[in-house]
């Protein structure tokens, strides 16, 4: 019934039907939620990473759940930039909405190698680095947590990409996410994403072992909310507002009232995780969501909203 | 398909394959919630509109992904002190369950599925009543397959793996009576009351027989097997099988095995298969969050044709159901 109210939103220089993307890791290479939901709704979607070469990934159990979350450990498993070119890129040509590639690896050339061959690709807008791998040329330590190898990485990647968008998304295991998101900014990142998951561990006590077959995963879905939220307002008062780059906010939502709050916060999209394992169709049900509650709020534009918490 | 590592071999035996609707989101009814021995249970949905449409065509070891996170915990009483601490635990992703037994009534479709009470989970899956509404994501992943020329089919099973063994019994009898398959079920548990059937379980003979009225009722003879000798043969249910396989010496290229239980147990079943190069179908089960091939967790270790390497292959889309001789045990 809200159909006609428009809640499209700029994204650093790209104009999106909605600010509703699904988030990577949750809806697959490109249409696997098609059963679900039209996803020509979607304001832009973002596969899952891409590396260089196919990946097996981790051993099983790979998933657990939690409280109010699941922790997860797949090990990047993909099949690789080159059987992603065929098979699954002309899919994503067909989507309306704005499809960004995760890209990841375990250095800085296999980043690269990922970006390069899609650079030329029409069929995207854009990158979204996924800096929570670890960097084996320097010893395992995430590429995400260091300020001066997300410095490195964003430039490499950003002389590499052309005229598509950068997105850097940020891991929350950090002292202090601004420093991180000021470096990635200052290397020519056009847009940030946050957060990515928190490193976390379940124990069984019959065993003692952990969990999972890689002992640790990343900790996702509702539990993480309330700091995602603090997050995305703390990267956008320090880093993002005065340079207006865009944050493309997650962590936890399942509600159009969630995805609001984001905005809130400073978030100028959101984009639907673990969500999406539990309600396939649930992105879609949040951008019905946000247009009722634009009707509601007599809200013309979201740009009003975004970053509009009191001081 | 299920057995895509045995390409060639399929393209020769193609039989029948069972589940061919498409996936999507559901409203079920529950119409009963009945508790059967002491943790077990068989919870009745009704599917109507598109959803009786889509499970019409359920078949046997497909699954669906059940969101009980809605579902209240039963009264503090009433949760075994085992389940105590589970019982604190918020529920947030949908379960996986295969169903026992799929009827098409007019124009509603009644499904069964039986679950054992032994998490958060399905401990407050036992609160829910006749009239609830359930979110139900299905039909998923690949069943069971009958190819052509089997005239014998074994059912080997342990402890919850009789679920989708029932409704298997129940195609292999009835949608395929024509073919006129002889079918031997084989159940196995730990104990008598790990035995989810109904009936007196601990006056069951050693005998095949009649005994497990679930597979009675489509005229299909059973044998139980139980750890602790509670219910009878004594021992695990792949030393019973095998026994009987000695005795009966079954033709080989007539016969197939249908396995679905514990890992070892399915290990062994296929162990046994392949000893007596017997075609053998496993269904598989996994730790899964999406249950629709998006999150990649339900990982199965599969042999790669004419390589010693291996691949992950995903219980839910590329399974649950596999080819015994593709599966790394």
């Amino acid at each position: 019934m809200n159909e006609g109210i428009d809640i499209s939103v700029e994204f650093g220089g790209l104009r999106l039907g909605n600010p509703v993307f699904t988030a990577s890791g949750t809806s697959g290479y490109a249409d696997e939620l098609g059963e679900f939901m039209d996803m020509d709704r979607l304001g832009g979607f973002i596969t899952k990473s891409i590396t260089a070469k196919p990946r097996k990934g981790n051993a099983t159990p790979r998933i657990v759940e939690t409280d109010a979350g699941m922790l997860n450990a797949i090990g990047l498993a993909n099949i690789g930039v080159e059987r992603f070119v065929e098979e699954k890129l002309p899919i994503l040509g067909k989507m309306k909405a704005a499809v960004f590639v995760n890209v990841a690896g375990e250095t800085i050339e296999e980043y690269l190698t990922v970006v390069e061959r899609l650079a030329n690709e029409e069929r995207i807008a854009g990158f979204e680095l996924n800096i929570s791998c670890p960097n084996v040329e320097k010893g395992g330590i995430t590429f995400g947590t260091d300020p001066e190898l997300v410095k490195e990485i964003s430039s490499a990647v950003k002389n590499a990409c052309g005229a598509k968008m950068l997105m850097v998304k940020l891991t929350p295991s950090v002292t202090d996410i601004s420093v991180i998101a000021r470096a990635a900014v200052e290397a020519g990142a056009d847009a940030l994403s946050l957060i990515n998951t928190f490193t976390a561990m379940v124990i069984d006590i019959k065993t003692q072992r952990p969990v999972l077959a890689n002992r640790t995963g990343g900790l996702s879905g509702p539990a993480i909310k309330p700091i995602a939220v603090y997050l995305v307002n703390k990267v956008y008062k320090e880093v993002a507002k005065e340079r207006g780059i865009p944050i493309l906010g997650m962590g936890g939502i399942r509600t159009a009232s969630d995805a609001v709050e984001f905005i809130i916060a400073g978030a100028s999209a959101v984009a639907v995780g673990t969500a999406s394992f539990i309600e396939p169709g649930c992105a879609a049900r949040i951008i019905e969501g946000i247009r009722k509650y634009c009707v509601e709020h007599n809200i013309s534009n979201i740009k009003e909203l975004v970053g509009s918490v009191s001081q | 398909m299920v057995c895509g590592f045995m390409k060639g071999f399929c393209e020769v035996v193609m039989g029948q394959e069972y589940g061919s609707s498409s996936k999507g989101e559901f409203r079920a009814v529950v119409s009963s919630n009945r508790q059967i021995g002491i943790s077990f249970y068989r919870l009745t949905l009704e599917f109507s509109g598109a959803g009786a449409e889509a499970f019409d065509g359920f078949g046997p070891g497909q699954f669906v992904q059940l969101d009980v996170s809605g579902a209240a915990l039963p009264p503090v009483e009433r949760i075994p002190d085992e389940l105590a601490d589970a019982a604190r635990r918020e529920i947030l992703l949908r379960r996986p369950f295969s169903f026992t037994d799929v009827t098409r009534e007019g124009d509603k479709t009644v499904a069964d599925l039986l679950y054992c009470v032994v998490g958060p989970a399905t401990l407050r899956m036992t609160t829910f009543k006749a009239g609830d509404s359930v979110s139900v994501v299905g039909p998923l992943g690949n069943g069971f397959s009958v190819p052509e020329g089997k005239k014998k089919a074994f059912l080997v099973f342990g402890g919850m793996g009789t679920a989708p063994m029932q409704h298997l019994a129940k195609v292999l009898a009835w949608d395929e009576k024509e073919r006129d398959i002889e079918v031997v079920a084989f159940a196995g548990a730990k104990s008598v009351h790990a035995l989810p059937f109904e009936g007196r379980m601990d006056e069951i003979s050693q005998q095949l027989g009649f005994s497990i009225r679930e597979f009675a009722k489509y005229t299909i003879e059973s044998m139980v097997a139980t750890d602790d000798g509670s219910s009878g043969f004594h021992g695990p249910v792949t030393d019973c099988f095998l026994e009987w396989l000695k005795e009966n010496k079954p033709s080989v290229e007539e016969a197939i095995i249908y396995s679905c239980g514990p890992e070892a147990m399915l290990g062994k079943v296929a162990e046994i298969a392949k000893e007596r190069n017997i075609d053998c179908q496993v269904s598989l089960e996994r730790r899964m969050a999406c249950g629709i091939g998006v999150c990649q967790s339900c990982a199965v270790e599969c042999r790669v044709e004419g390589s010693s390497e291996t691949v992950y292959k995903m219980c839910c889309e590329d399974g649950p159901v596999f080819d015994a001789r593709e599966v790394v045990f």
